[in-house]
């Protein structure tokens, strides 16, 4: 049993508005552990977003608190990367450029440096685009140099906003094959905000459904990874265990409809 | 082939169409040279002037005069507009100040600041600034403002602090509207210049079209104006134009051609 890595307890968000305060979430309480990818779905407007944020540290929660490593957040930092679902690359700043600019601000040295970004682009299926600025990319790609730039920083925590919603079906497929085999092959603790019941049961090691707004968490299924089943597609659906998680969050799913 | 020629010779397009419809209403009314000058006539006092070795001065001393005087108001409108654009406390004490003082033009303070500044360098400088400093503030101001939040964000989680943030989010995103502020900056601070020159300069465009005005001169006036078009146009192509194709434009922020 690994260490808990982030602690959502008795978290509330009310945002102000001109005519009073809205209500964003409803009560929730969250705990995610060390190495977990946790995946959550939920209709929209519900709440993801907030409680994305709130983690992230942008958001100050009306109600309750987050820990992070035991600790009070109160302000985004390097140990929490975010890929945000507007997709916050800089249009300034070259493919390179952006995957690496997590290292330049923690001054890792040059070549360090390179060799994460080169790995990357590698990983990422960016090859040849290194020195394009991000309105020379498809959308697909974009996402790529998004979810590349996070992880360069190499930060603990990565929260993720429905990073794959724009793109095309057939790219997704890889996208999300590939995001599988980075979140298995380093460990890290994920937290990904999805629309798709496939994607969520497909990344998570367990999943969240929330109900619709205000939301608050109203079932967890724990996603079991052994043997098949594993993150990629051939084996997920082929896995009858697999297709009936997937079911059972569909139908929990389909309750929120708004 | 062709069209590429075409599409390089465009601009110059507008210039030849005045050019013909001048032409061809001074050959059809034959208006008096002081009211209308013909197209030889403007060229021959031109070339006088060029000869007579006045022009070179007067060009040198009012781009002198320009430059020092947009210098000093884009970096205070820069300076200004960065420091509201990113506190607001500052930007709503500011606001009401600068709608005040930007009403009036320098032409009001001009026998104050005669009385101040006495007749020279500085007074250009001032009447310039005058104009310059609003233009480039209130686009700074609204530039920062319009740079998406989210972006900033995205640089917070990868551990950047306040002074990474400007650098690498602000500053460039705001630079489209920087840019076009320095643009119609450059554009009045033409004007202001000509206005400051009129009365207080021996020397420069202003003067000269001023000396063409006293003696009815109408091609001098023209010729005058002709010019400062020109330097206009060179200077927005030779330093503003190559500025934007290697930053607003490489990346994608403004189209140069949209639609083509
Ligand atoms: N800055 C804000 N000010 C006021 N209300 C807000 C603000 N941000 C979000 N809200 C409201 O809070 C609720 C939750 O928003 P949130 O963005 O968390 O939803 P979401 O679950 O991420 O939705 P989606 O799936 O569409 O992205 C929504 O009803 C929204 O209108
Ligand atoms: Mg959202």
């Amino acid at each position: 049993m690994s260490a808990d890595k982030i602690v959502v307890s008795g978290f509330r968000h009310f945002f102000q508005s001109d005519s009073g305060p809205v209500q964003a979430t409803g009560q929730i309480d969250l705990t995610i552990r060390e190495g977990e990818v946790v995946t959550l779905v939920g209709p929209s407007g519900c709440g993801k977003t907030t409680l994305l944020k709130a983690i992230a540290g942008f958001i100050a929660p009306t109600e309750g608190e987050i820990r992070c490593d035991g600790r009070l957040v109160r302000a985004p930092g390097r140990d929490r990367g975010v890929v945000f679902q507007e997709l916050a690359i800089l249009p300034w700043r070259t493919v390179r450029r952006n995957i690496a600019h997590g290292l330049e601000i923690a001054r890792v040295a040059k070549a360090e440096r390179d060799k994460t970004v080169e790995r990357l682009i590698g990983l990422m299926g960016l090859v040849g685009f290194e020195d394009r600025y991000p309105h020379e990319l498809s959308g697909g790609m974009r996402q790529r140099v998004a979810v590349a730039r996070t992880w360069a920083a190499d930060p603990d925590v990565i929260l993720m906003d429905e990073p794959f919603a724009a793109v095309d079906a057939m790219t997704r497929l890889t996208l999300q094959e590939e995001l599988g085999r980075l979140c298995a092959t380093t460990r890290k603790t994920v937290f990904f905000i999805t629309h798709s019941v496939e994607e969520a049961v497909f990344l998570g090691d367990r999943v969240l459904v929330m109900t619709r707004r205000p939301g608050t968490i109203k079932a967890t299924l724990d996603v079991p990874r052994h043997g098949k089943g594993g993150r990629d597609w051939d084996s997920f659906t082929g896995d009858p265990e697999m297709r009936a998680i997937s079911e059972q969050v569909m139908h929990l799913v389909h309750a929120e409809r708004v | 082939m062709i069209g590429r020629l075409v599409w390089r010779l465009l601009p110059a397009a507008p210039a030849l169409v005045v050019l013909a419809a001048w032409f061809v209403y001074w050959t059809i009314v034959q208006p008096p040279p002081s009211v209308i000058p013909s197209i030889p006539d403007v060229v021959r006092t031109g070339i006088e002037l060029a000869i007579g070795g006045r022009l070179l001065g007067d060009i040198v001393s009012s781009m002198g005069r320009l430059l020092g005087g947009v210098a000093v108001g884009v970096a205070t409108g820069l300076i200004a507009g960065f420091i509201a654009g990113l506190c607001r406390p500052i930007a709503t004490f500011l606001n009401p100040l600068v709608v005040f003082f930007n009403a009036i033009s320098g032409i009001v303070w001009l026998p104050l600041v005669i009385g101040w500044l006495g007749i020279g360098h500085a007074l250009a400088t001032f009447l310039i600034w005058n104009t310059v400093f609003f233009i480039v503030f209130q686009n700074t101001v609204l530039g920062i403002q319009l740079v998406p939040e989210v972006l900033e964000h995205g640089v917070r989680a990868l551990g950047g602090g306040r002074w990474e943030t400007i650098r690498s989010v602000t500053l460039p995103g705001a630079l489209p509207y920087i840019l076009s502020g320095v643009r119609s900056g450059l554009g009045f601070g033409w004007r202001a210049l000509i206005a400051a020159e009129l009365v207080g300069a021996t020397t420069g465009l202003g003067q000269l079209i001023f000396s063409g005005s006293e003696y009815h001169r109408a091609d001098i006036i023209i010729f005058g104006a002709l010019l400062i078009g020109a330097i206009a146009m060179v200077m927005d192509r030779w330093l503003l134009a190559p500025i934007e194709r290697r930053t607003v434009v490489r990346w994608g922020l403004v189209a140069t051609s949209r639609g083509r």
